[in-house]
């Protein structure tokens, strides 16, 4: 390259850009694009990064990673008296943990967490970072009346705490003082101290004990230092966060890439209406003398310029779109696996890096093709306005052979499919595959159309007929659409179908009037007392036992056969008399269905597990749903689980009331046995709340949803705009004409509401399909539920209005663009043009 | 037919502003033809685009077949220009996605004045008559041209606007395209004022005018 050439380079690109100053729109959407896409995709991956870190982090406030447990035998609490103990016998790695779950005085659920600050072992609170910082925390506050109540920003906000407010819960009792504060590792818990939870919740004994990390012989100290009722044992419930979250993580990666693709169609269009627009100059400096290979540098080079601005205001702006949505995915993470995200969130280089790549890789995409056109081309325009349209249906014909290739590509997918992310490849795939088809099939039905209005009025013909001119202009902005309605409409049907599900499920499980779950209650004596016998029709005190079944934690629940929420227990597959063979102790075990999906259980398989006695076989009778629970479960009848482990503890008590006996009896006779106000919940909150627990956990989803529709919005006014520029002229010679204002409107209205309409109704079955995707394979493979797909028309409608909004929204701005241009497109006509 | 008295229009330039029609006075009566020459910016089609009330003057009054075009509404003057004045201009902006028969009929499908004897007349005399069928894009620039003009008349306008009509023709096609546009506004009885720098095309007309620094002029200057 001689010296000259930079110089020459630096005035091309000059030449080249000049252009978005005379457009500065046309700067604007193709920003806006880069923006949409980068800023969805890397919201998500702010969230993803930032969780994993979380789930590395030891989260000793929840005891996750505590090594071990020590726990009452009789599942009645550890007594302070045995913890001080053996802090005096010198181990001090041992820390006390008070959990509870309350709810506020309007229903909304809280989980308590406290331990003895003081207590910690040095490691675990120097390790755990900067959970709390020394500095700033009033020691004396924290460990003495009133007390503090640690409440994380976000769920303060959610709630309407101030600073200081001592919060109402549902029985009266109040909290105290809240110090609002946004803590990693708090996650959505109520952080305090322990003696403020004791008085608080009424109880006199901890939950359990944690240890910290420790060494192998210290661990047989410890057991031989614990008195009779106390057990200890290694943390089984320690998990592997990032294993367990993946499928979520993928879940959101992938709807995020989904808005990615979305926002590629807006930068697609964008890039190819300035090229289209700046033909004459590209065309001008090639006659002057201006190489294909200059002319290329320069293009990559202003390429480089859009990556590098895409992607920053892209960062910036999903830098906030994450900290809006961090909230939702929080609650889904803590609602499904119990895994504490705390509320900083930190942009990493990594995905700084990746970002720019995917703008760039992106913008070459988008640059590609028309630029391979551009450049190849002759110098001098031989084009007429017949090989124009001869190229438009060539590039029909193109996109919808690669439709053809993409679907053949799916079904081969769809025959091997056994992970997670080949489930989303065959979705992309599908997805891609139909929003290419899309363009020929709406040139085909608006031929239908045509033909079909053959012998209508002129002026009704023409306004159809534009649609030809509206489609080359309008293709991409309507694959975009058709790619965001589909998304919806599965994620909603999905959504909806899980939501009727979960109901139904917990209509049939939630069959008890009410549910104690009170370490302080002792469940045997309580139900046999026959002071109750007044009031209680039947009670199930349900046990159970933490094991370890394929390297994962796994709850083994003894039942009790004769209640009437076992004796209906809904199974999902089943062999005959299942839950007859089952109660008869024919050695048949009921699992759930993660087991299933997840663990590879086959019906009437032999399974074994580790009981205190050894390896026990079983063999499986049936699997039950088992919604929102990211662990295998096993249900035996109570006196096998009793017959095979020592260390069985309550996991909870349900009671039905007899007809016509009031709540408040049996929570008297609650309060008398010893357990405490929160320690039980009515039937009907449970199911409220847990329908809450739900709506919040897909509250993201529906953000994203939003999101998603909104960039593809913005995809058919950048689409419009374009088709408004390019063709002022023409509707300015139309109204010279005589064609008046409102004609003209309809004359854009009608074939983009077409459009549109047509997009809407390919949508449809194309939605159903991939929530039946979603339901039957990728959500048995990511969370092994299963649930009957539920079609409904009212999404596709509420879709349909939205759309319609969209397209009222987009032809206003168009129409005050047109009310402002077209006086001066007017009076130039005419002139050169 | 058509009347300006004393009209002005200026524009806003960035070395100030400019005063392209300084007070000009015409009448063209009905049926009559008039050329308008002069050169490159000297406001011929300013002057053209008023008439059709594309435009509004600063001051002076257009009137249209009698009506004052200044006390028109928007939706007035597109009933004017659909029903009563016809454009042609040097670009066609023929309808690519109507075939060309469609074309032809719109302003007159538009206005509710289709006339199939005077179509068949026009389409004959214009040798469109195998095009019909096809769509804008498979013609050439002058077969779209003969297509503008049929457009424009077959409705029978009382007064047709042409801003260079031919400009975009050959030489040799530029004659029979304007000897053929001529005999056919005379055939649909309309007034004409067709903006040309080329006296050869005014010289196919029955008067001309000359715009210069502002005013009309009946001789060269």
């Amino acid at each position: 390259m001689n010296r000259a050439e930079p110089e020459r380079l630096g005035g091309v690109i000059r030449a080249l850009l000049s252009h978005y100053w005379r457009h500065p729109w046309q700067a604007v959407f193709l920003l806006a694009g880069l923006v949409a896409g980068v800023a969805l995709w890397s919201a998500v991956q702010i969230i993803n990064s930032h969780a994993r870190a979380s789930y590395a982090e030891a989260d000793f406030v929840l005891g996750a990673q505590a090594s071990h447990w020590i726990r009452s035998r009789s599942g009645a609490g550890v007594a302070q008296a045995d913890y001080i103990a053996l802090r005096r016998a010198g181990f001090r790695q041992v820390f006390p943990v008070v959990q509870a779950r309350v709810s506020t005085a309007d229903n909304a659920p809280l989980a308590i967490i406290a331990t003895d600050l003081l207590a910690l072992p040095t490691g675990m609170a120097g390790e755990g970072g900067d959970a709390f910082d020394n500095a700033s925390l009033d020691w004396l506050a924290f460990v003495q009346p009133p007390y503090q109540a640690w409440v994380p920003a976000a769920v303060a906000s959610e709630l309407g705490i101030a600073e200081g407010e001592q919060l109402r819960l549902h029985d009266g009792r109040r909290l105290p003082p809240a110090v609002i504060a946004a803590r990693e590792q708090q996650g959505r818990q109520i952080f305090m101290d322990v003696g403020a939870a004791l008085s608080l919740l009424g109880r006199d004994r901890f939950t359990a004990l944690a240890v910290g990390p420790v060494l192998p012989d210290e661990v047989a100290r410890l057991a031989a230092a614990l008195p009779a009722d106390l057990m200890l044992d290694a943390n089984q419930q320690r998990l592997d966060l990032t294993q367990l979250t993946a499928s979520l993580h993928t879940q959101l990666t992938a709807m995020s890439l989904l808005s990615f693709a979305v926002g590629l169609f807006i930068v697609f269009n964008a890039v190819r209406f300035s090229l289209w627009y700046r033909r004459p100059t590209l065309r001008t400096l090639r006659l002057v003398g201006v190489s294909v290979r200059a002319l290329a540098l320069a293009i990559v080079a202003e390429t480089l310029v859009w990556s590098v601005l895409g992607s920053a205001f892209g960062l910036l702006a999903g830098w906030g779109i994450s900290h809006a949505l961090l909230p939702s995915v929080s609650a889904s993470l803590q609602n499904l696996y119990g895994a504490v995200v705390g509320a900083d969130l930190l942009l990493d280089p990594v995905t700084i890096a990746i970002a720019w790549g995917m703008t760039l890789v992106g913008l070459a995409f988008a640059l590609a093709w028309p630029l391979l056109l551009q450049l190849r081309g002759p110098v001098l325009p031989g084009g007429s306005a017949s090989a124009g349209v001869m190229a438009e249906a060539r590039a029909r014909r193109v996109l919808l052979v690669g439709a053809g290739a993409l679907a053949l590509a799916a079904a081969g997918v769809y025959w091997q499919m056994g992970t997670v992310i080949e489930g989303f490849v065959l979705l992309g795939l599908v997805l891609f595959a139909a929003a290419w088809a899309l363009p020929q099939a709406l040139a085909s039905a608006h031929r239908l159309l045509g033909r079909a209005l053959a012998g209508a009025p002129l002026v009704q013909r023409w306004i159809v007929s534009d649609g030809w001119a509206q489609l080359p202009a309008l293709r991409t902005a309507m694959m975009a659409l058709l790619l965001a309605l589909t998304a919806n409409l599965g994620v909603e049907t999905l959504v909806g179908s899980f939501r009727t599900a979960l109901a139904g499920w917990l209509d049939q499980r939630i069959g008890a009037d009410m549910y104690v779950n009170s370490a302080q209650l002792d469940t045997r004596r309580f139900v046999a007392d026959p002071g109750n016998a007044d009031w209680l029709a039947t009670a199930h005190a349900r046990t159970g036992v933490t094991i370890r079944w394929q390297g994962r934690p796994t709850k083994v629940y003894g039942l009790d056969t004769a209640t009437p929420d076992t004796r209906a227990l809904p199974l999902a597959q089943a062999e005959p008399d299942a839950l007859a063979r089952w109660s008869g102790g024919d050695r048949r075990i009921l699992a759930n269905e993660q087991a299933h999906y997840l663990g590879g259980l086959r019906l009437g398989q032999t399974v074994t597990l580790p009981t205190d006695g050894g390896a026990t076989d079983y063999t499986v009778a049936g699997f039950f749903h088992d919604y929102g629970n990211p662990y295998f479960q096993f249900y035996l009848p109570r006196e096998e689980v009793a017959r095979r482990w020592r260390d069985v503890h309550s996991t909870g008590l349900a009671l039905w009331l007899k007809p016509g006996v009031s709540g408040e009896t049996a929570e008297t006779a609650l309060v008398a046995a010893g357990a405490q106000p929160g320690e039980w919940f009515a039937q009907g909150d449970i199911k409220r709340l847990s329908m809450k627990i739900f709506d919040r956990t897909f509250a993201m989803t529906a953000a994203m949803n939003t999101l998603t529709l909104l960039v593809a919005g913005a995809a058919l006014l950048t689409a419009l705009l374009a088709i408004l520029h390019e063709r002022l002229p023409e509707f300015a010679q139309w109204r010279a004409l005589g064609v008046t204002r409102r004609e003209l409107l309809r004359v854009i209205a009608v074939p983009l509401a077409l459009f549109v309409t047509l997009t809407w109704l390919a949508a449809i079955p194309l939605g159903a399909l991939l929530s039946w995707l979603l339901i039957h394979e990728l959500n048995v493979m990511s969370f092994g539920w299963s649930m009957p797909m539920l079609w409904s028309p009212q999404p596709a409608l509420k879709l349909g209005l939205l759309s319609a909004g969209i397209v009222v929204l987009v032809l206003i701005i168009v129409l005050s663009q047109l009310t402002r241009k077209l006086p001066q497109a007017m009076a130039q006509l005419g002139s050169a043009q | 037919m058509l009347s300006f008295s004393g009209v002005v229009k200026r524009y806003a330039q960035p070395e100030g502003e400019v005063t392209v029609l300084a007070g000009v006075d015409l009448a063209i009566a009905a049926g009559e033809a008039v050329a308008l020459l002069g050169e490159s910016g000297s406001g011929k089609s300013t002057l053209l685009h008023l008439a059709a009330g594309l435009d509004t003057p600063d001051a002076g009054i257009i009137q249209v077949g009698g009506q004052t075009l200044a006390a028109m509404d928007d939706r007035a003057l597109a009933a004017l220009r659909r029903g009563t004045v016809s454009l042609v201009f040097q670009q066609f902006h023929l309808i690519g996605t109507l075939s060309v028969a469609d074309n032809i009929r719109f302003q007159a499908a538009l206005c509710g004045r289709l006339d199939a004897a005077f179509e068949a007349e026009l389409i004959d005399r214009l040798g469109l008559a195998t095009q019909l069928d096809k769509y804008p894009h498979q013609l050439s620039g002058g077969q779209q041209q003969r297509v503008a003009i049929a457009r424009a008349l077959l409705h029978r306008p009382a007064l047709v606007l042409a801003d260079e009509p031919t400009g975009n023709l050959d030489e040799r096609s530029s004659g029979a395209v304007m000897a053929l546009f001529r005999d056919l506004v005379k055939a649909a009885g309309s007034a004409l004022l067709m903006v040309t720098h080329s006296r050869d095309m005014a010289d196919y007309l029955d008067r001309r005018l000359w715009l210069r620094e502002g005013r009309l002029h009946h001789e060269p200057g």
